[in-house]
C-alpha cells in the first residue's frame, strides 16, 4: 500500500463501484480513461483493491475458526474386520449356515429390541424433536446485532456457533428471556440436553410469560432425552401444545 | 458430459467464492482438511500447525481466486489447488531457517505423500503480500469498525441494512464507514 493515505470519501465509493460493477457505462469509460492516463490515479485504485481484499481476508480468516470447530470428526470404517468376516464365510459352507444362523437369531432379537426401542425416551424425543424455526432475520439495533447474527446461524444448524455468540450476551444488558428460550433450544439442538434444561428451567422459574408453552415444550423434550420420563410428563403436560399432547399420548401407550 | 458438469460445477464454486458465500467456503474447507491434516501429520507436524498451515493456505487460494490468478480445469481442480498450496507452504516451512534450528532433519529430505500426481499448478514461492498488512491492521482495528467493515464488504450488506443493525441514519452508516476506511489505512501505513 502506497504511502499516500488522502483519499476523499468521494474518491474512495467511485472506485469502490467501477470494482463492484455499479457503474453506468459512461463513468466507467471516464474511468477508464483515467486509470490508463493517470498514473497516481492507478495506485490508489491498486491501493483500495488490496484494502479490500485485505479486509475480506481479515475477516474469511476469522470465520475460519468457527469453520474448524464445527468440523464433525470422520468416523473410521473397519474394514478389515469385514473383509476378514468375508473371508471366513466363504472357507466353509457349514460356517457360512452358522453364521446365518447366527444372523437370524440377531435379526429377531433386534426386532424386539427396535420394537421396544421405539417407544423409548430417547427415540421418542429423536421422533418429536424439531428446533424451534427462530426468528425473522431482519436487523435491528445495534445491540441487537449479535444476537440476530447468531440467529442466522441457528437458522442455518450452526448450533454451537450460535450458542458461542449468545454466550457473550449473557453478561449483558440484552440479558433476556428470548435469549435463554433459544440458548436452551439451540443446547438441545446440539445435543446437550442437559445445558438445555438449565436454560429453560431458569425461565419456568422466572415465572416468565414470554414463550410460555414453548418453553415448556422443549423443557419436556430435553427431560424426555435425559431419560426423566416423570418431569417430562409434567413439563408436556403443562404446555399442552399439540405436539406436547401427542408425545404424551406416546409416552402412556 | 459428465466431466464438462463437473467443471461447471468448479466455475459455480469459484462464482460462489468470489461472492463470499459462506456456506460455499464453510463446505470447502470441512471438506479439504483431512487430507492436507494427514499430509502434514507424516511430515513432521502437529495438529496445530496442520490447521494453521491449512488456514494460510485456504486464504490464500482465496485471495488468488478473488484477484482472478485461478481458472478451473478439471472436475477437482480447485481441491487439488487447495491441497497444493497447502503441501508448498508446509515444504517451505520444514525448509526454512527458523525449523532448521529446532530440528535434526537434514538438508535434504523427502516428503511422505500418498498423492503422488503431479501437480499442475505453478505456485512460486510466495511473494509479499500487502493484503496480509491489511490483515494485521483490520485486528488492530476497534470492535465496531471491524464489525462495520465487515458486514459491508464481506458479508455485502448495504448502508441501509448496516444503518439500521448500528440504529443509525444511512448517513451516518456512510461517514462512519469512510472513517473506519481511513484508520485502516493509518494503521497499514501510518504518515
Amino acid at each position: 500500500m502506497s504511502q499516500n493515505n488522502n483519499i476523499t470519501q468521494e474518491q474512495l465509493e467511485r472506485i469502490e463501484r467501477y470494482l463492484n460493477d455499479t457503474m453506468p457505462d459512461e463513468q466507467r469509460r471516464q474511468f477508464e480513461h483515467q486509470l490508463n492516463t493517470d498514473e497516481a490515479f492507478r495506485l490508489l485504485v491498486d491501493d483500495v483493491k488490496v484494502m479490500l481484499l485485505g479486509i475480506e481476508s481479515a475477516a474469511l480468516k476469522n470465520n475460519l475458526e468457527q469453520f474448524h470447530d464445527e468440523m464433525v470428526p470422520v468416523k473410521k470404517l473397519d474394514q478389515t474386520t469385514t473383509t476378514e468376516a468375508a473371508l471366513k464365510m466363504k472357507k466353509t459352507r457349514i460356517r457360512m449356515l452358522k453364521f446365518m444362523a447366527a444372523a437370524a437369531v440377531v435379526i429377531f432379537i433386534g426386532t424386539f429390541w427396535i420394537e421396544s426401542r421405539s417407544k423409548s425416551p430417547d427415540r421418542l424425543f429423536a421422533k418429536h424433536f424439531t428446533p424451534d424455526p427462530g426468528l425473522p432475520t431482519t436487523m435491528g439495533a445495534t445491540q441487537n446485532f449479535t444476537f440476530y447474527d447468531a440467529m442466522v446461524n441457528y437458522k442455518q444448524g450452526e448450533y454451537k456457533t450460535a450458542i458461542g455468540k449468545w454466550q457473550t450476551l449473557l453478561s449483558s444488558e440484552q440479558k433476556n428471556d428470548t435469549l435463554y428460550y433459544f440458548m436452551g433450544v439451540a443446547h438441545l439442538a446440539n445435543g446437550d440436553e442437559l445445558e438445555a434444561i438449565n436454560y429453560l428451567q431458569n425461565l419456568t422459574e422466572n415465572g416468565s410469560i414470554s414463550f410460555q408453552k414453548e418453553t415448556a415444550y422443549y423443557l419436556g423434550l430435553a427431560y424426555l432425552k435425559a431419560d426423566n420420563v416423570e418431569d417430562a410428563k409434567k413439563y408436556l403436560t403443562f404446555s399442552g401444545t399439540e405436539g406436547a399432547d401427542q408425545i404424551l399420548s406416546e409416552l402412556n401407550d | 458430459m459428465g466431466e464438462t458438469s463437473q467443471i461447471e460445477n468448479q466455475f459455480k464454486v469459484v462464482t460462489a467464492i468470489k461472492a463470499n458465500d459462506n456456506l460455499v467456503l464453510k463446505q470447502l474447507y470441512q471438506k479439504n482438511y483431512k487430507k492436507v491434516e494427514i499430509f502434514i501429520l507424516k511430515n513432521n507436524g502437529s495438529m496445530p500447525q496442520a490447521k494453521d498451515t491449512y488456514q494460510e493456505a485456504f486464504i490464500a487460494m482465496y485471495q488468488n481466486i478473488k484477484a482472478n490468478k485461478f481458472t478451473p480445469t478439471n472436475e477437482s481442480a480447485l481441491q487439488g489447488y487447495l491441497y497444493q498450496i497447502a503441501k508448498n507452504k508446509w515444504t517451505d516451512f520444514l525448509r526454512s531457517s527458523r525449523y532448521k534450528k529446532t530440528s535434526q532433519m537434514s538438508e535434504s529430505f523427502h516428503l511422505k505423500d500418498e498423492d503422488n500426481t503431479l501437480s499442475e499448478f505453478d505456485i512460486s514461492e510466495e511473494e509479499f503480500n500487502p493484503q496480509n498488512l491489511v490483515m494485521e491492521a483490520f485486528n488492530q482495528l476497534g470492535d465496531e469498525c471491524k464489525k462495520l467493515l465487515e458486514v459491508y464488504y464481506f458479508q455485502k450488506k448495504s448502508l441501509r441494512e448496516i444503518a439500521a443493525v448500528f440504529h443509525i441514519g444511512e448517513a451516518s452508516a456512510r461517514n462512519k464507514k469512510y472513517r473506519c476506511i481511513q484508520k485502516l489505512r493509518n494503521l497499514v501505513s501510518p504518515n
